[in-house]
């Protein structure tokens, strides 16, 4: 079954089409990428998902329940977390804290006033477990806003996978990286997402072709073809529309 | 649990300066100035809760300060005409269920966003309620205000509130709990999300929480103590008007937020003795007082934009480098042709707005139709003014090598 | 009733294109830098108060000229050497300085004016009755306000659509992000707009100040007036401010003229209430009474229910 479906998805601005009718179907543990030329809609149908944009037409359905309308944080709440291309962190808290925050919710301490943060232990624990995980356990108390950029990315990841969300979706998660840093970042991601659904929108063909089990191209708005890296690099029609010049770029 | 020990001593030590602070200084006037900065640390904590903690910028927050005193003089009233019965003590929660009444009402539409929108809202409410306090003067008294008398409820410990004193110990409880009880906000689940949105309100939305409610429940907080203050006003000088709920009020509490600095607990309280101290010691010697504390104000947003708190903080990675020993001199050698600057210009303004014809001033006497005291004070205020200019390269040397980075393995910070 | 109507009508044009001129400045300052100047009606008064000084020894109508240009110095230099510093601290930093600015200008106003109202008079050229209606007088410089205000209006629409300046401050309201990109010299462009924002605002305190009088607090009666203009015209919105200007100046100009109120408003509904109730104050309320309550109540409806104002397409 899948965990996420898009049917007939669009999405307009004014009277700029940038969605025209995306259908596509996540399964559940899929690691699926989702490429196409600038311009293509990539992030806006991240933003469409993640709730930030409400669709113009269309269905999009997460485990069969619809997402249609519902603001970001009920979104979230339903197990649906997001990094952002730019990067999006609470600059003034510590590293700590910016993990910990991203905990909160899903550990049900919610709007709670009458509880003290500091005496949670296992809050505190996985939180620690978490900057672990994305290395950077040693940075914990710096403001975030100070980190060096590819640590901040890191964070960016780290926040997404704190909740322990079933679908993650990474938005171009090694951008501005050098080739080294996106190595790294790699390998990261395929640890901390590891079980869990993951859609992610990158433009380096080499990290999508070694993360994802399925690609699915966009290109103005449509999806034009669907499938494993290898139909991917096959098909024609995306070499002609899309791949052939990135690939000759690379 | 050198920490926790330390948290505990800095805690008991500001109950204990509270509570020492009548017997070293006992005089009438002493125990006036200490109840105002009481009810102004209150104040000030609950708008840092709006504009430090949660990024909201209100410029009607002395409308849950006038209007948990307006409820408290009243049932001041109702007390003395024995429609009530109800202690003295409680009175400051009275006006902080007023306040938490009146944010919940009026927060429930002005929190859907930060920024401009709120900043205008509120400015809206706060000019609403004061206009309308000038027409229902049924409630409010009109120009005249309302006042009550604090001395008709049952004797607390002994105590039967006919002095200022017996109020003190009184006000002491309340900022003390207050305090405690906003520092403590701090450090839980809301109190932690208020901060994160009010850092970046988007990503809070996309970790689960709603940025609307995280800022409702802040705002409803500081409409609380805000009105536990207006409780402790309406106790301390039996007597509300509406200039309590104005914009004069409101500007007032977010000018001891802001110099004292805004991202510090400690800010606001700071910034809460300052003012008040200065209020007492100057108003009294000067007419001029606002217009120094508006000069202040405008330097302080334009050089010290994260208030005292802020520049005390500056010097926090020299200390603990054991530098700090190395900006003494550089700052005498700044400090004091400021110090002199600064003198000089005062002497002239009010030398120049004196009503008497020989103004006595700072232990000066100056005369006012004598050029000597004019060119005397020109040429102080020139000389301070360019000996300060002289010293900051100085003193912005020593600054720099007290704050450069340990030669070995310094961190690199982000480009 | 008719002359009611039509002197309440009249009075209602003057103040709300005086409005006007002070809400056009904001409206531009703020479309441009992000920055709702407090101290913008602060500027206004400052043009009243050097007119006033000025029209003592030259007359009032270099003071006509002289004010609104010293203003407009003094408005730069603020932009120049206090927003453009406070701005690296963000949004809440500026308007935090011109709250404090506006505080600051009206103690240092007191504190060389006095804090006395200024016999600040119209001048002997325009003092007498321009018509008469109805046996009412319309006096000569009300309509000479009125004739700066219109021209005003119209010179500053010329600039705006016609003039190169004008075209790059249109393209800095509705995308503000953009035209740092075109390669102009965006600071001195903010500082000239700065300034003649603030020239204009001091051009209506001069023109104000005979009619509504100099003195200290009359910064601070406008002052929240015009940002609620700026509001409920949508932010950014130039034909937004002046719709909201003519709007808020005829309502409080009706509000005032017409006497009814809750007495005649229950006696029409044939009720009856007791008198010296607690809520006495309640059936008393007459129109003229909250007329200065309508602009906030307004401001905080558009704000919950159409934060864009009457014609803004951006919220803030």
């Amino acid at each position: 079954m899948s965990i996420l479906s898009l049917r007939g998805l669009r999405k307009n601005f004014g009277a700029t089409e940038i969605i025209r009718g995306v259908d596509l179907g996540i399964e559940t543990g899929e690691k699926h990428a989702i490429i196409g030329p600038n311009g293509a809609g990539k992030s806006t149908l991240f933003h469409l998902i993640s709730g930030k944009y409400a669709p113009s037409a269309g269905a999009i359905e997460f485990k069969g329940k619809s997402l249609a309308n519902l603001p970001p944080h009920h979104i979230n709440r339903l197990g649906i977390a997001r990094s952002f291309q730019v990067t999006n962190i609470f600059p003034r808290l510590s590293v700590f804290e910016n993990i910990r925050c991203a905990l909160l919710w899903p550990s049900g301490y919610h709007y709670s006033f009458w509880r003290l943060l500091d005496r949670e232990a296992g809050l505190n624990r996985e939180t620690e477990q978490v900057l672990e995980k994305i290395g950077l356990a040693g940075r914990a108390k710096i403001p975030a806003g100070e980190i060096a950029y590819s640590e901040q990315r890191a964070l960016e990841l780290g926040m997404a996978i704190a909740g322990g969300a079933e679908l993650i979706l990474l938005d171009e998660p090694v951008a501005g990286m050098s080739h080294s840093e996106a190595d790294h970042a790699v390998d990261l991601i395929r640890r901390v997402t590891e079980g869990k659904t993951l859609i992610m929108v990158e433009h380096d063909m080499n990290i999508v072709f070694e993360l994802a089990d399925r690609i699915s191209v966009l290109v103005y708005g449509e999806v034009i073809a669907s499938g494993a890296p290898a139909e991917i690099r096959a098909n024609t029609q995306v070499q002609e529309a899309y791949l052939g010049e990135a690939l000759s770029d690379a | 649990m050198k920490t926790l020990a330390a948290k505990w001593g800095l805690w008991g030590g500001y109950l204990a300066v509270l509570l020492l602070l009548p017997q070293v200084f006992d005089s009438i006037l002493a125990i006036s100035i200490f109840n105002q900065m009481a009810i102004a640390i209150v104040f000030a904590l609950s708008y840092n809760m709006l504009l430090g903690q949660g990024g909201m910028l209100s410029f009607g927050h002395a409308v849950y300060f006038g209007l948990g005193g307006f409820l408290a003089v009243h049932v001041l009233r109702l007390m003395e005409f024995e429609a009530m019965y109800f202690s003295i003590a409680l009175i400051p929660l009275i006006g902080g269920l007023t306040g938490l009444l009146a944010g919940i009402f009026v927060g429930s539409f002005s929190t859907r966003k930060a920024g401009t929108v709120f900043a205008m809202i509120s400015l809206g409410i706060g000019e609403l309620v004061a206009a309308s306090s000038l027409i229902f003067t049924g409630f409010f008294g009109g120009e005249a205000g309302v006042s009550g008398d604090r001395t008709f409820g049952p004797p607390l410990f002994g105590m039967d509130f006919f002095s200022d004193t017996d109020v003190y110990y009184l006000a002491v409880f309340w900022v003390f709990v207050s305090t405690l009880f906003m520092y403590l906000f701090t450090r839980t689940p809301a109190g932690r999300m208020a901060n994160a949105v009010r850092d970046n309100p988007e990503r809070a939305e996309f970790i689960g929480y709603s940025a609307r409610w995280v800022r409702f429940i802040s705002f409803c907080a500081a409409g609380t103590f805000a009105g536990v203050a207006g409780g402790l006003f309406a106790l301390n000088y039996e007597f509300v008007t509406d200039e309590n709920l104005n914009l004069v009020t409101s500007g007032r509490v977010l000018l001891m937020a802001y110099i004292g600095g805004l991202g510090f607990f400690i800010g606001p309280i700071i910034g809460a003795i300052i003012l008040t101290l200065m209020n007492f010691l100057l108003s009294n010697y000067t007419e001029l007082f606002l217009l120094y504390l508006g000069i202040l104000f405008v330097l302080t947003v334009l050089f010290l934009p994260r208030g005292f708190a802020g520049f005390i903080m500056m010097h926090q990675a020299a200390w603990l480098r054991g530098r700090l020993h190395g900006l003494a001199l550089p700052y005498l050698l700044t400090g004091l042709p400021a110090l002199l600057f600064i003198l000089s210009a005062v002497c002239l303004l009010e030398l120049s707005h004196a009503s008497e014809p020989v103004l006595h001033f700072l232990g000066l006497s100056l005369a006012r139709d004598s050029a000597l005291s004019w060119a005397g004070l020109v040429l102080g205020a020139g000389l301070g003014a360019f000996l300060t200019a002289r010293s900051t390269p100085g003193l912005r040397r020593a600054w720099e090598a007290a704050n450069a980075p340990e030669t070995r393995g310094g961190r690199e910070r982000a480009s | 009733m008719p002359e009611v109507l039509v002197f309440a009508t009249l009075n209602g044009l003057v103040t709300g294109l005086l409005l006007f001129m002070l809400a056009s400045g904001l409206t531009v300052i703020f479309s441009m830098m992000g920055v709702l100047n407090f101290a913008h009606a602060s500027f206004y008064m400052l043009g009243a108060y050097f007119a006033y000084s000025i029209s003592l020894y030259f007359g009032y109508w270099t003071g006509l000229i002289l004010a609104p240009l010293i203003v407009g110095v003094l408005g730069a230099l603020v932009e120049r050497y206090g927003l453009r510093r406070v701005h690296q601290h963000g949004h809440v930093a500026e308007l935090v300085f011109t709250f404090g600015l506006a505080f600051l200008i009206e103690e240092a106003v007191q504190f060389f004016w006095g804090q006395d109202t200024k016999n600040y008079q119209t001048p002997d050229l325009l003092d007498f009755p321009l018509f008469t209606l109805f046996g009412q007088e319309f006096s000569a410089y009300r309509g000479f306000m009125l004739t700066i205000s219109i021209g005003i209006f119209i010179g500053l629409y010329q600039v705006l659509t016609r003039s190169r300046v004008g075209l790059i401050i249109q393209a800095a309201i509705s995308h503000p992000h953009m035209v740092a990109n075109l390669g102009h010299n965006v600071p001195l462009i903010f500082t000239a707009v700065f300034g003649v924002g603030t020239a204009l605002a001091g051009l209506a305190g001069v023109i104000a100040g005979p009619v509504l009088t100099t003195f200290p607090g009359m910064a601070l009666v406008l002052g929240s007036i015009v940002f609620v203009i700026v509001v409920i015209g949508g932010l950014g919105s130039l034909p937004g401010a002046l719709i909201a200007s003519l709007l808020i100046g005829l309502l409080q100009s009706y509000a005032i003229a017409a006497n009814v109120g809750m007495p005649e408003l229950l006696e029409l509904l044939g009720l009856e209430f007791p008198r010296s109730h607690p809520l006495d104050d309640l059936w008393t309320l007459n129109l003229a009474q909250i007329a200065p309550v309508l602009p906030f109540l307004l401001l905080v409806l558009v704000l919950i229910f159409r934060p864009t104002g009457l014609m803004g397409k951006r919220e803030q």
